[in-house]
Parts: C-alpha cells; structure tokens; sequence
C-alpha cells in the first residue's frame, strides 16, 4: 500500500515532468521525428494527460502554456505537421514573441510616462 | 291592395324564410315560395271565378254550382294565405333576432380571439423569462462549482511570472538562454531525465550545480527544478489507469516509460550542448 502511494506521487511527479515537456516545440518535434506521434498508445497517453486541465492538477504546473500544446496534439493534423522543423521553429519564435508581450508593454508605458513628464518638464520650464 | 302588401311581406321574409325551409330537397318549399303560390291560386281563382260570372251574365250556367265551387275554393285559399302571412311574420321576427345574437356572438368571439392573442403573448414572456433564470441558475451553478479563492489565484500567478516562466524577463535579449517552455538542461536535470542517471553524477558526469559554480547558468535553474514545488506536490496523486494505454479511453494504459527513458538518454537533434 505504501510502496503503491510512493509509486503513485512518483508517477505524478514524472507526469509533470513530461506534461511540461510538451511546451517545449523542438521537443515536440524531436519525438515527431522519432515517430512517437505514430504511436496509438502514445496517443492514448497524450488524451489520458488531459486530466492535468484539472484545476486541482492544473495548479501545479510552472508553464501553463503546456496545456495549450497538450490540447493541440491531440489533433492528429497537428502532431504530422510537427515533423518539420520549420513548423516547430515558427511555433519557438511564436511563443517567444508572446512571451515578451508584456515586457514589450511595460516598456511601451514606461515610455509614455517618459515622455508625458519630460512634456511636464518643459511646460513648467 | 292587400295583395301588393302580401307580395311586399313575402319577399322580406323570403330570404330569412327561405334558409329555414329549404332544406327539405323538394318536399318542404320555403315560406315565400307557398306564399307566391297561394297568391297565384288566389289569382287563379279570382280570375275564373269572375269570368264565370261574367258568361253567367249573358249566357246559361253550362255547369251549375261551378261558381259556389270556386267561391268555396277561394275562400280556403284566402284561408291558407292568412296563415302563411302570420307564420311569414313570426319568421321574420325570429330571424331579426338571430341576426342579433349573431351580432352578440360575433362580439364574443371577438373577445375571445383577444384574449387568446393576449394569453399567448403572456406565455411567450414567461416562458422567456423562465428560460432565461434557468440559465442564469445554470451559470450560477457553474461559477460556484468553480470557485478558487481570490489568494490561491494570486499565489499561482506570482509563482508563474516571478520565474519568468509566462512573462519574458525584463532584460531579455536574443542569446538569452532561457525560454517560456523548459530546455533541454532543465529537462534533464528533472526527475525525467535522472530516471536512467540513477547515479549521483548528474548528467554528462556534471551536477547542475558545477554548472552554476562555473557561472554559466542563471541562478533561476540552480538547484530548484522547475517542477519541483516540493512542499506542494509531494502528496498529490495523479488519477489511476490501468496499465496498457494500447487499449482506448478510459481504459488507459501503460505509458510507455521505455520510450520515456529513451527521451532523456538522447540527445535532442536540435538542443544546444548541454553542459
């Protein structure tokens, strides 16, 4: 029973591990490439990995964005198109375009503000 | 001049009269037709009668007694026709008054098609509004099922972004090594990637931590794996399958943990070195 329970957060463990993973493009077009998407029991994994939608599993994971490539994979159009490497590539330059999107925001506002107290400055002048 | 009177009466009570008899086929003639019929005969009658008299003036009575025959004959038809005028005049009463109660019925249903018209618009308002609290219970419903206290939202979301795990860090610049999704460093230093390293060399005989000490990895990766919020995720299981996920849904099965191994003993075509 306890060999079970430690077996089972183990597994919870790896399944976070993995279920991460798959936000990784290049890791996905690796197992692409390898032929992992052929694979039904594969397939059958990648649909029984929808639980971590979940919010009660959901909130253990440190990149969301994961489930977002877990939900995609799951269409069969998706995972033949991840054998190019120009499709993951896109994706990496996609997600890492979205990534900067706030800092690219902050530095817009902070720019704005630049600019209005700089106006300020020179109107009190 | 009683018979103009009578024509007039009969041809105001024919219409009124003639709905009420004529639905005998040929036996039953309207009201108006024997009141015309006994007017003929009357004519008939008359007529004959006074050229009887006449010739009888001049001429011998060829049959006697005809006279008193007709007289007798005119009389009972005079005797019909002032039966039929009566009943011609209650006719007509009783049809002005089912003119009336058509009146008042044509009203009454009148109000009724307004009401039904008003019944129907009020169902179709309460049976919209019905719909719409349903579905307002509906998203109700839903909303409580899924509510997180407003804390745990925000714990998740500082422990997202703090590790720059879904927002860029502010100095991020290309050659940056780090990314929104793990690399394939930290992939390999996590759980999955020691599975087939159960020594304690680490990877590639390096320890993520030389790697620190040597200064070439950001402080993000040392030694906190990404996935290992440990105080958290120690006690939580994963949802049970069964062990071969060659079967379909729900039936799940094995993971293929060879080809799991397999991922973490390769190395990634596409990956920078790893040390």
């Amino acid at each position: 029973m306890d060999a079970d329970d430690t077996g089972n957060r183990l597994r919870f463990q790896l399944e976070l591990e993995f279920v991460q993973c798959l936000a990784n493009p290049n890791y996905l077009n690796f197992l692409a490439q390898r032929g992992y998407f052929k694979d039904k029991a594969f397939v059958n994994y990648l649909k029984y990995l929808l639980y971590w939608k979940e919010p009660e599993y959901a909130k253990y994971l440190k990149y969301p964005q994961c489930l977002h490539m877990l939900e995609l994979l799951q269409y069969e159009h998706f995972r033949k198109e991840l054998v190019n490497a120009q499709c993951a590539k896109f994706i990496d330059e996609q997600q890492i375009l979205h990534w900067q999107h706030y800092s690219r925001k902050r530095m817009r506002l902070q720019q704005a503000l630049a600019e209005q107290q700089q106006q300020n400055n020179t109107s009190v002048k | 001049m009683a018979m103009a009177a009578a024509a007039a009466a009969a041809a105001g009570a024919g219409p009124g009269a003639g709905v009420t008899a004529g639905g005998g086929g040929g036996e039953r003639s309207s009201t108006r037709d024997r009141l015309l019929a006994a007017l003929e005969d009357l004519e008939l009658l008359a007529r004959e009668l006074i050229e009887i008299l006449a010739i009888s003036r001049n001429q011998k009575l060829p049959q006697p007694g005809e006279e008193s025959q007709i007289l007798e004959l005119l009389i009972q038809r005079d005797g019909e026709f002032q039966e039929l005028m009566k009943l011609a005049v209650d006719q007509g009463k009783i049809h002005h008054e089912m003119q009336l109660l058509e009146k008042v019925v044509e009203k009454r249903d009148n109000d009724i098609q307004q009401l039904q018209k008003q019944l129907k618009e009020a169902e179709h308002i309460l049976a919209t509004a019905v719909y719409q609290a349903k579905e307002k219970l509906k998203s109700i419903e839903k909303a409580r099922k899924g509510a997180i206290s407003s804390e745990e939202i925000i714990k998740y979301a500082h422990r997202i972004s703090a590790s720059n795990a879904v927002c860029a860090p502010l100095t991020w610049v290309p050659g940056d090594p780090r990314r929104p999704y793990p690399t394939d460093l930290e992939m390999r230093s996590g759980l999955l990637g020691q599975m087939n390293n159960p020594s304690t060399n680490g990877v590639n005989g390096h320890l993520p931590g030389d790697a620190l000490a040597a200064g070439r990895l950001p402080d993000v990766l040392a030694p906190q794996y990404p996935w290992q919020s440990s105080d958290m995720s120690m006690n939580m299981l994963p949802p049970n399958h069964s062990n071969d996920f060659m079967l379909e849904p729900p039936g799940h099965n094995k993971e293929n943990e060879d080809d799991v191994e397999v991922m973490s003993t390769d190395s990634s075509s596409s990956s920078s070195d790893s040390d």
